[in-house]
């Protein structure tokens, strides 16, 4: 899922300073698991909104809002009010917001689209409800098979490929003594298995190209572009 | 002169470090630069100067700069170079850089993380690793860039290493070392080590590797030091006996204290190894008596 945490609302309701019709649209996806933009928090949103002046005329929970036909399908019923609002503020990740956005143009309306949240990662939930944390950032060229499914790439603070940099030390890492060390994890995990021959392989440089961005996907083809 | 000539020669290998200033060095006058007072300090007793590369992530005169000013003033400078600011670009370039403008030493690390220094607010780099930033700088040795290229003059440059004598697990440490090696390495300097038997343990773990390594030291200035070491600097531990000795005596009587300990723990390191390289952290006008009590041509 994408992690998402919430904007200072004094940030959101800047960015619509200049409009007193607006609609909350959330998402029932990963901004949901993250209490970010569920129906509670749409329904939080836009209680704040209208204490802060605001006209609330729509409220709207896409099942994904990432996902551009089931935001179609949240908003083509509601697509008068979507008109009527002078802007939207979504509670959702990046591309949430910018779905929402391509959704009003496929309308024919010109309106600001205002992200509430603040977008922090590819996480993965370790204890539901209370904490996520970041496993992978889709480097294009996935070393999992040779670092015991620990990723480097994420979890070693400087994206190392080759062991651990100087700073680890009792097993942590030198930028946060409350994280491990993720090549200390790497290590422990691929003695266990047998497997530590696996790092000597590595010596390459890593190919950032495979994550210049934006990269494009081929969905059909299976391949990026 | 490059570092490896003297280990070939079978010299005992001295060295030193400063760390450049935050702001320049051009003469116009005034107090001398402290990084090049240090410096001063140390000519004709040690045989080359590490110049640290924005040591601890903290922003200051670049090491290559520094370094060619200090060669200018005599100095045999190791130009410390980190894959936290640039690019496998920029630092290809500053080899060249480097090797053009007289530079003989390289030592190449990862680079303290940002989270650590002034700048929290930077994008990190980290394009390239220590030991791929090795293997390039070999390459280019024998006249290739990264991708193969033609130089039309190959650098020539000695390669150095760092490691952590201390580091647990230390086979983990080791394997880097090993990768290091396999890279390009020619020497090594350790990170500071306070516990002969640690070290001990770990050059018998690797002298058959066959790469020259200087034993590393950081002079203790008090308690709150060790202790400040120990719980903020990576991969140093000052054993509380050595904490408790320092407390022992009264400020005025610290810097006898550290030769004292120096000396003593030196004694019994550097014999196992090929050189010593050490980190004053401003002290630096108290290594050249060190160098003497340890009477090293022995
Ligand atoms: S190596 Fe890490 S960042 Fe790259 S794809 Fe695999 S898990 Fe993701
Ligand atoms: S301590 Fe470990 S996780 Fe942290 S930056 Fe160094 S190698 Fe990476």
């Amino acid at each position: 899922m994408i992690g998402t945490v919430n904007k200072p609302f004094e940030e959101v309701l800047e960015s619509i300073s200049d409009y007193e019709r607006v609609g909350v649209i959330g998402c029932n996806g990963c901004a949901k698991v993250c209490k970010t933009g569920g129906e509670q928090a749409v329904d939080t949103m836009a209680e704040k909104l209208k204490g802060a002046g605001k006209d609330v005329v729509l409220k709207a929970l896409p099942d994904r809002t990432c996902y551009v036909y089931k935001t179609h399908a949240a908003l083509d019923p509601v697509k008068d009010e979507v008109a009527k609002a002078e802007a939207l503020v979504i509670l959702g990740c990046g591309g949430a917001v910018q779905i929402t956005r391509k959704v009003t143009e496929d309308y024919g309306l010109v309106m600001p689209v205002k992200a509430a949240l603040n977008s922090v990662g590819h996480m993965d939930t370790f204890i539901e409800g209370e904490l996520a944390m970041e496993q992978c950032q889709e480097c294009g060229d996935c070393m999992l098979n040779d670092t015991g499914g620990i990723c480097p790439v994420t979890k070693c603070a400087k994206s190392l490929v080759n062991g651990p940099c100087g700073g680890s030390q009792n097993g942590k890492c030198e930028v946060d003594p409350n994280r491990d060390c993720a090549w200390v994890l790497i290590y422990n995990r691929l003695t266990a298995l047998g497997e530590l021959d696996r790092l000597r392989k590595r010596l390459l440089a890593k190919d950032w190209s495979l994550m210049a961005r934006p990269r494009t996907l081929n969905i059909k083809e299976g391949r990026v572009e | 002169m490059k570092l490896t000539e003297l280990f070939d020669k079978g010299e005992f290998v001295v060295s030193s470090e400063v760390g450049p200033v935050k702001g320049c060095v051009r003469d116009v006058g005034g107090e001398e630069p402290v990084c090049l007072k240090e410096a001063r300090e140390l000519k004709g007793k040690i045989h080359a100067l590490n110049v640290t590369d924005n040591q601890s992530a903290v922003m200051r005169l670049g090491s290559l700069a520094a370094s060619i000013k200090l060669k200018a003033e005599g100095h045999e400078p190791i130009f410390q170079m980190t894959c936290r600011d640039r690019n496998r670009i920029a630092l290809q370039s500053d080899l060249l850089n480097a090797c053009s403008l007289g530079i003989d030493n390289v030592l190449c690390l990862t680079g303290d993380h940002i989270a650590l220094g002034d700048h929290k607010q930077a994008k990190a780099v980290f394009d390239i690793d220590s030991v791929q930033l090795l293997h390039i700088a070999k390459n280019m040795n024998e006249g290739k860039d990264m991708m193969g290229n033609e130089l039309s003059q190959p650098t020539n440059l000695a390669l150095g290493a760092v490691v952590n004598p201390n580091a647990d697990p230390l086979d983990l440490q080791i394997f880097k070392m090993e990768s290091k090696i396999a890279a390009g390495a020619q020497f090594f300097q350790t990170q500071a080590i306070y516990d002969p038997a640690v070290f001990e343990k770990f050059v018998k773990r690797v002298e058959g590797f066959g790469v020259p390594i200087q034993v590393g030291f950081v002079m203790l200035k008090s308690p709150a030091m060790a202790k400040f070491m120990n719980n903020n600097v990576s991969g140093i531990s000052v054993p509380e006996s050595l904490i408790e000795e320092m407390a022992s005596v009264p400020k005025g009587g610290r810097k006898e204290k550290s030769v004292e300990i120096t000396v003593r723990l030196l004694k019994e390191m550097a014999p196992m190894v090929q050189g010593i390289h050490f980190m004053p952290l401003g002290w630096s006008n108290l290594v050249p008596s060190v160098i003497e009590q340890l009477d090293l041509k022995n």
